[in-house]
């Protein structure tokens, strides 16, 4: 498995087997960067309830989450969201159950990317601005100055947050990242190193990466209180037009969204790979090692090829 | 890592299934073949890149032939695990294995790629954030457990992780039965899958590995029985898939199979059928005697098998008597039913009542022999509860949602700070 | 008596009257090779059980010991010992090289394939 994918299979899975057959439930779902879902048929067995709760559902608020994703949702809409939840979405299976094949398959896919979609608002909103931003300049051709469009910051993990900055001709994405582990530290710098450098070897078309540790990028430093922290680093993405032109634009963030995944994900299949390598060269050292064994079966006892045995003499 | 609200992780690895979920639930989220499909030109040992010639030569090349071109140094992302595994593997460029042999993993490359792919794709989840429960089978060698740490750590690098004893957790999971009273971790676990049934006798959260005693009939035989009695009789369709599915439909057991032969003959209505259908035909399978005589192989081998002859009951007598005394009281008590097999009607009753005269007949003879002396009696009794069907990763998913649960792990830190070796031990929970 | 190589790179072997003890201080260029260093004898010494004659713990300002007793001589071919060590030495240089130059590649080609579905 190379991509992460931004659907999650369970739930997918989940709602396919209870759509066919209802029965009650009461389970927890998981998915990346703190993110639980609650699936649970509170009434009846073809009344499902599914409550997805994430850590940053806070900075999220700011950017109109709950609207954007009523308009995906609109006609499984709850008023009443479930304690210990941030949204929650009320299902009529036996209502699902009599549509067309497409028609259930359509619902599920989109309820299946729920984390996908609340993540995404604080990036439409970006967007949005950037879309602002530059139709001003296409219409007066001065620059706009990107002052005084705000930075958008998330808190998606414990010390880890995305922020956002959008001016008239791009999108800057800066994830800050912290690595708890010395090995993933030295890995991760490897990685990181490749892909500020992809850009300029292979694939010249995408956005920007830089990277900076300890030290803030300018566009966030106001934001940040300065405190330098050995263990932080700073991943930059621009995002240029060519990335958000409207048929791009939902590509673009549910991939950007999964950078941190994508990027641990690989570290620790490097780290496992490394393993099997060690394995083997083990196994390897092994062998040669036994060869300084003296081989015990065929000093003990010889015999000739009828089977009698030699004679000491 | 100030506010762990993620649940934990519960893996069940087995050697056929592998049961995958959130601790909390009811049931695994995922129970699927523990089997992984790799690239068939390096199966089993990965071949070291000797020499990474594409990292030359590919600068000037466009994006995706220098794709192409380092895709080859990337074998050991190119696989598929459980049901896709199988999909996979009737293709030419999979070939398929399984890491676990007899509950003990053997392969542990591929096992790490099982478990990177099982934690990614399936579960959705970064393991730093999450604590895992993972079971052993009894008697695992402790530098099992030091390699499963080393993997689940290093690699992993998972918040936390505790390593239960199957039969423990097995144990844990009856307690959710309304006959069990005290809670307590003693017991005989009868744990019964598709290939091997064992009978595990724990004391106090430790298993007594000198009792335990394996027996070769499990799920896979009672299918098979079935399916030759369906041959036998020249039934439409005989297929291995038919057989399973009237073994978990129709089966029951039966306190006395003279008796339940005589009813099936006066009462014809007993008799089942099981319609086979397919896209093309409808095939209507009668089902008979084979309702309650395919589970009777446990308790009368010798109407399926040649080479083991002892009924289940008394292999269980002959466990318990092979602990500890002071223990064995407590044996009786609490006898667990755990794993698929043992899911057939009325299977709990008839191994308490057979056990129960075994246990009557041998105090009969020793009142007997010691001429007066009263026995206070033995108590015997099988637990069957509605969770049996996956009992240790419920047992598992029971534990792993208490609050204590984090502070019986042992943590990354503690792994960074003392080496695998910690994970020898594990202190045993109590769920109050 | 030290062989070294260089600063970075060096073999200390003390021979006493039942025993040997070598050590060897494996080629550290950057952290990612000193990393990997680490992992690997860590690995390795984490197996010590089966490689009767390595030890648990190097001695100071090496990564890996080896100790031949004289009950290993007893047991085992010498000359077959001697060329365990060598094709160690040999060979572990190599496997370090061949280990970061996977990672770089592997870096590359992740961050790749991360970038292109941008386009």
């Amino acid at each position: 498995m190379l991509q992460l994918q931004s659907d999650n299979l369970l739930i997918k899975k989940t709602l396919t087997e209870l759509i066919e057959s209802p029965t009650s439930v009461d389970r927890i779902v998981s998915d990346f960067d703190y993110t639980t879902y609650h699936l649970s048929t509170p009434e009846n067995k073809t009344k499902l309830l599914l409550s997805i709760g994430t850590k940053s559902w806070k900075d999220l608020d700011k950017y109109d989450v709950v609207g954007k994703l009523n308009a995906i949702y609109g006609q499984f809409q709850t008023d009443t969201v479930e304690p210990g939840y941030n949204y929650s979405i009320y299902l009529d299976l036996e209502e699902i159950a009599t549509k067309s094949q497409d028609e259930q398959f359509e619902i599920i896919e989109s309820l299946s990317l729920l984390k996908r979609n609340a993540l995404a608002a604080p990036f439409e909103s970006a967007l949005e601005q950037y879309e602002k931003l530059n139709a001003e300049y296409q219409e007066t051709g001065i620059e706009p100055s990107s002052n005084n469009s705000s930075i958008i910051e998330i808190n998606y993990r414990d010390e880890e947050s995305i922020y956002i900055k959008s001016s008239f001709d791009r999108v800057t994405v800066i994830f800050s990242t912290i690595f708890k582990d010395e090995t993933d530290k030295i890995f991760g710098k490897v990685f990181l190193q490749e892909f500020v450098d992809a850009r300029k070897r292979a694939v010249q078309n995408a956005p920007q990466v830089l990277y900076s540790h300890k030290e803030p990028p300018l566009e966030i430093r106001d934001l940040i209180k300065f405190s330098p922290n050995e263990q932080k680093g700073y991943v930059t993405f621009v995002l240029f037009p060519r990335h958000l032109v409207p048929q791009k634009k939902y590509n673009t963030i549910s991939h950007i969204q999964l950078f941190r995944n994508y990027f641990h994900y690989h570290i620790k299949c490097s780290k496992a790979y490394m393993h099997s390598r060690m394995r083997f060269r083990v196994n390897q050292y092994l062998k040669v090692l036994n060869r300084a064994k003296p081989e015990n079966e065929e000093t003990v006892e010889r015999k000739t090829a009828t089977g009698r045995r030699f004679l000491e003499r | 890592m100030s506010n762990l609200t993620t649940p934990a992780v519960v893996m069940g690895i087995g050697t056929g299934l592998t049961k995958l979920g959130f601790a909390g639930n009811d049931a695994p989220s995922y129970v699927f073949p523990t089997a992984i499909a790799s690239r068939a030109a390096n199966s089993g040992k990965p071949a070291p890149p000797s020499k990474p010639s594409f990292l030359g030569g590919s600068s000037g090349n466009s994006g995706s032939s220098g794709h192409l071109q380092s895709k080859r140094g990337t074998e050991d992302l190119d696989f598929f695990i459980g049901d896709e595994a199988l999909d996979a593997a009737n293709g030419q460029a999979y070939s398929l294995s399984y890491p676990i042999k007899h509950g003990q993993i053997e392969n542990w490359d591929h096992m790490e790629r099982f478990w990177e792919n099982s934690i990614f794709k399936y579960l959705r989840c970064e393991p730093e954030d999450h604590y895992f429960l993972l079971t052993e089978p009894p008697l695992n060698a402790p530098e099992n457990r030091e390699n499963t740490a080393e993997i689940m750590f290093e690699s992993f690098n998972c918040a936390g992780l505790y390593i239960a004893v199957q039969a423990v957790l097995a144990l844990a999971a009856s307690w959710t039965s309304s006959k069990v009273t005290d809670r307590s971790l003693t017991g005989t676990v009868i744990d019964s899958g598709d290939g091997v049934t064992h009978v595990i006798p724990v004391a106090e959260g430790y298993v007594i590995g000198s009792a335990i005693k394996n027996i070769p009939i499990a799920g896979r035989d009672i299918t098979l029985f079935i399916q030759s009695l369906l041959r036998d009789r020249g039934e439409a369709d005989t297929s291995l898939r038919t057989a399973e599915k009237i073994k978990q439909e129709f089966c029951y057991v039966v306190p006395d199979i003279v008796k339940e032969f005589n009813k099936f003959d006066r009462e014809p209505e007993k008799f089942a059928q099981y319609i086979v259908e397919t896209t093309r035909s409808k095939k209507i399978v009668d089902v008979g005697y084979e309702r309650f005589l395919a589970p009777e192989i446990f308790f009368n081998p010798e109407i399926a098998s040649s080479d083991f002859l002892t009924p289940l009951p008394t292999v269980v007598d002959n466990v318990i008597q092979a602990a500890p005394i002071d223990v064995r009281k407590g044996l009786y008590k609490n006898i667990v039913l755990s794993g698929g097999s043992t899911m057939f009607k009325d299977f709990g009753r008839r191994l308490q009542r057979d056990i129960k005269g075994i246990v009557n007949d041998r105090i009969a003879t020793s009142e007997q022999l010691s001429h007066g002396t009263k026995s206070s009696g033995v108590e015997v009794e099988v637990i069957s509860h509605k969770k049996q069907r996956h009992a240790v990763w419920f047992g598992g998913s029971l534990l792993a949602q208490t609050s204590e649960f984090n502070s019986y792990c042992h943590t990354k830190q503690d792994y960074d700070e003392y080496g695998p070796s910690i994970v020898r031990n594990f202190s045993l929970f109590n769920v109050p | 008596m030290v062989i070294a190589r260089n600063e970075n790179e060096q073999i200390l072997i003390e021979p006493s009257i039942n025993s040997v003890r070598i050590s060897i201080k494996i080629k550290q260029a950057d952290e990612i090779e000193q990393i990997l260093v680490h992992k690997f004898t860590r690995f390795l010494t984490q197996r010590a059980e089966h490689f009767f004659i390595l030890r648990r713990v190097p001695i100071q300002g090496y990564d890996i010991s080896f100790l031949i007793t004289n009950f290993h001589t007893e047991k085992m071919l010498k000359h077959k010992l001697v060329d365990f060590i060598i094709e160690f030495m040999e060979d572990v240089d190599r496997e370090i090289s061949e280990m970061k130059l996977f990672l770089n590649a592997r870096a590359r080609f992740v961050a790749e394939a991360y970038l292109t579905p941008f386009d």
